[in-house]
């Protein structure tokens, strides 16, 4: 198990169970300034993984570090470096784009001209600059979910967690959204990302996981993956089949999500 | 072999929204447990059996010895009739409105082969049929009695009341069309909304609004004074009080009520049934009309966390006028105690005592309401569950939002009732933040996540936090009135909020989720 001071996200033996186990003993850390995408067929494990992370969702047992700091012991200091981005966007319809970044530039206490700076900038980066005073109850989902990433990034969060951020978006905006994605890894931000579109992983990600019955069943990059699938030359779709193809993963329909309504 | 034949569109609709109003029904009370359902149906049982006890004490001194009609009992009759037909027609624009706005499964049926005013003559009848029973239920106890003391001739009391929902829901239909020809699908919604609550409203706040202006009295029972109804209202001969003879059992009357509204509700069905496609349609088309800002210049505002949290909810409240107009709505019952303030003031100083309840209990309704959107109507949960804030933050920031809006309201109320009696003001002030602070602990214990625009479905999520709220303004208000009169029986409505708020909080819902 990778462990060092220099990890974004440590998740270490975790375990959630609803009416049976969701997450069962998962181990994995991220890199500062990687790109890790978590790949797994549907009610595998990964949103629950992932909203345990963020604080959404207690876990039973096991722990979760970000940048070194313990998130369920002190999990106030440990979001102050996080940013979640759920995969249905979150915003509010009767708020501005540029009133729902202000929002949440007060929620993490940032000065209010850099948060302003950076509003303008995000907005501009995803194509919203014309839109920044409307209101975003007459937005497209592509557009929202927009917003709900400028909502993410506005406080320069150190680890990014995005699940299936380009759900609905059009290809000129699932390309805006790359680039700024990209661009905020090469300055050293670690994102970790859920998605169904293996392309984006293939294209994008450092090193892939691959979750499934809520365990981790491969991890590395893609060449590894590829080494461990023996399934030279293939596509990611290939190695991902031939991994999880045997593991299954699927839980019954609804069951994870209904027990995480039912606690929530 | 012959082939079955499949069952009309008709019949197919009337399956299906049977099948849903049960299911909803059946949540509605039981959250799907059956033990839950079992008790929900043993206890409305009980009270259902309750209620026959207390028609018996209420109607056997008149029944027993022989019901004279005369001006008194054909007034209140009805007010009964008009009452139920209010409050059925303000139900009815609620429900019509829905049907042409919600967009559930009209996107799958206006684009399948049925006939889709099929699915609205289904909709429209199930509506009047809900609207009868579940009004019925309410007044069955009544009748009941009435035809075990007084003959079954008063067995006319259900047609009657039958006749009140087809008119009412024949009358909601075409009330809602008009509208949507005179102000357009985009205002037909709020509007419609609006009416509906103000019409299930004006009928009792004009009575009691009647009753101070000619009695000084709050109590609208003071309006079937004899000598008052001798002066004022119709001959007990008069056609108008057809609708009462009937109740009481007169052939022609019961008959004319039922034909008439037959008549009338076939031909609001038939308008609506019509012009359901091509309204829905409409409905669906519309978009929600934004002011388009110019482009803003203006730097953001340093907010701490809090301060950007109370911000935000003050600023989502202000800007829905559809959530604001159903809960300010509650402000109308302030109308009459205003009204009380204005007659008698300088010159009853003991005002308070009898306004004070009312005022009380209008603010706890409207801190429920503003409670709920506040505390579990937030559409960005995960947001805020993931800003670095305390979980205390987060929920006083919410409590601070509704106690920031009823402060601003109940100041005025206050300065004015401080010109009459600084007492009084005091006590009504303080009462009143007692319900509002009961009202917002009560949705702190039972909050549930939900979407804000699910507002009309709150009291249905959870009838415990319904019937706690209710309870705890009650109480708030009786303990309110008993302070300002000065009554050492005020510990007995107090002793009864502390039990309240004490078996919510023991039944209040375990939470498992991270805060």
């Amino acid at each position: 198990m990778p462990s060092s001071s220099s990890a974004a996200l440590e998740i270490l033996n975790l375990h959630k169970r609803f009416d049976e186990p969701a997450v069962n003993d998962l181990s994995l850390s991220v890199r500062e300034g990687e790109f890790y995408a978590l790949l797994g067929p549907n009610g595998a494990g990964k949103t629950t993984t992932l909203r345990m992370v963020a604080g959404l969702l207690q876990a039973d047992a096991g722990a979760v570090r970000i940048c070194g700091v313990d998130a369920f012991a002190d999990p106030v200091a440990a979001k102050k470096v996080l940013a979640w981005v759920p995969d249905e966007p979150m915003v509010y319809d009767k708020l501005t784009p540029l009133e729902y970044l202000e929002f949440v530039a007060g929620l993490w206490s940032m000065d209010a001209d850099l948060a302003r700076f950076k509003a303008d900038s995000l907005l501009d980066s995803f194509g919203l600059g014309p839109h920044a005073n409307e209101r975003c109850g007459r937005f497209s989902k592509g557009m929202r979910q927009k917003v709900a990433l400028a909502g993410a990034l506005i406080h320069e969060p150190r680890l990014i967690i995005l699940d299936e951020p380009l759900t609905g978006l059009d290809a000129g905006s699932a390309r805006q959204v790359k680039t700024v994605l990209s661009g905020l890894v090469a300055q050293g931000v670690s994102i970790v990302m859920t998605t169904h579109i293996l392309e984006v992983a293939e294209r994008m990600a450092d090193r892939i996981g691959i979750i499934a019955r809520g365990q981790l069943v491969a991890e590395g990059t893609l060449e590894e993956l590829r080494d461990r699938a023996s399934a030279d030359g293939n596509t990611l779709e290939d190695i991902f089949l031939n991994i999880v193809g045997g593991a299954g993963g699927e839980t019954p329909m609804g069951q994870a999500s209904a027990a995480e309504e039912k606690v929530a | 072999m012959s082939a079955r034949a499949a069952p009309s569109a008709l019949m197919r609709f009337s399956r299906h929204e049977v099948r849903l109003a049960w299911r909803d029904w059946s949540w509605m009370f039981s959250g799907w447990r059956n033990t839950s359902l079992r008790r929900a149906l043993i206890g409305m049982g009980l009270f259902y059996a309750v209620m026959h006890l207390v028609a018996y004490a209420v109607l056997s001194p008149y029944v027993t010895t022989g019901l004279v009609l005369d001006q008194t009992a054909l007034a209140m009759l009805s007010v009964t009739v008009l009452l139920s037909f209010t409050m059925m027609l303000s139900q009815a624009m609620e429900s019509v409105t829905r049907v042409f706005y919600a967009r559930d499964d009209l996107d799958l049926i206006l684009s399948s082969p049925a006939p889709s005013s099929d699915l609205f003559l289904v909709r429209i009848v199930i509506m009047a049929l809900t609207s009868w029973v579940m009004s019925a239920l309410v007044i069955s106890p009544f009748v009941n009695v009435a035809v075990g003391l007084g003959g079954a001739r008063w067995l006319a009391g259900y047609l009657v009341l039958f006749a009140v929902s087809l008119t009412a829901t024949g009358l909601g239909v075409l009330v809602t069309l008009a509208l949507f020809r005179m102000v357009g699908a985009q205002r037909t919604r709020l509007t419609a909304q609006i009416l509906a609550a103000v019409v299930g409203a004006a009928f009792l706040i004009g009575l009691q609004v009647v009753a101070i202006l000619f009695f000084g009295s709050m109590s609208r029972f003071t309006l079937f004074d004899p000598a008052f109804l001798a002066s004022h209202a119709p001959a007990a001969g008069s056609p108008w009080w057809f609708p009462a003879h009937a109740v009481a059992g007169a052939a022609l009357p019961v008959l004319l009520l039922v034909a008439g509204s037959v008549v009338f509700f076939a031909a609001g069905a038939w308008c609506g049934a019509v012009q359901f496609r091509r309204i829905v349609i409409l409905a669906l088309g519309v978009t929600e009309k934004t002011p388009r800002a110019k482009a803003s210049a203006r730097a953001f505002r340093a907010y701490s966390p809090l301060g950007a949290l109370v911000h935000k909810e003050l600023k989502l409240i202000i800007r829905d006028p559809w959530l604001v107009s159903q809960t300010l709505m509650q402000v109308l019952y302030l109308i009459p105690p205003a009204v009380m303030l204005w007659v008698s003031f300088g010159q009853n100083t003991e005002i308070s005592v009898i306004i004070a309840p009312v005022i009380v209990m209008a603010v706890g309704q409207l801190s429920g309401g503003l409670a709920w959107l506040t505390i579990s109507g937030e559409d960005a949960p995960d947001l805020i569950a993931t800003a670095p804030i305390s979980a205390f933050t987060r929920l006083w920031a919410k409590v601070l939002s509704v106690l920031t809006l009823i402060a601003a309201l109940m100041l005025p109320i206050t300065l004015g009732l401080a010109l009459v009696s600084l007492w009084g003001a005091v006590v009504t002030f303080t009462g009143a933040m007692c319900a509002a602070a009961s009202a917002i602990l009560v949705q702190l214990w039972f909050r549930a996540q939900a979407k804000r625009t699910t507002f009309r479905r709150r009291q249905v999520a959870s009838k415990a936090s319904t019937f706690a709220e209710a309870a705890a303004s009650i109480a708030c208000a009786g303990a309110t009135a008993l302070i300002a009169a000065g009554s050492p029986l005020a510990l007995l409505p107090l002793v009864l909020l502390m039990i309240v708020l004490g078996v919510s909080w023991s039944i209040r819902p375990r939470r498992g989720v991270v805060a």
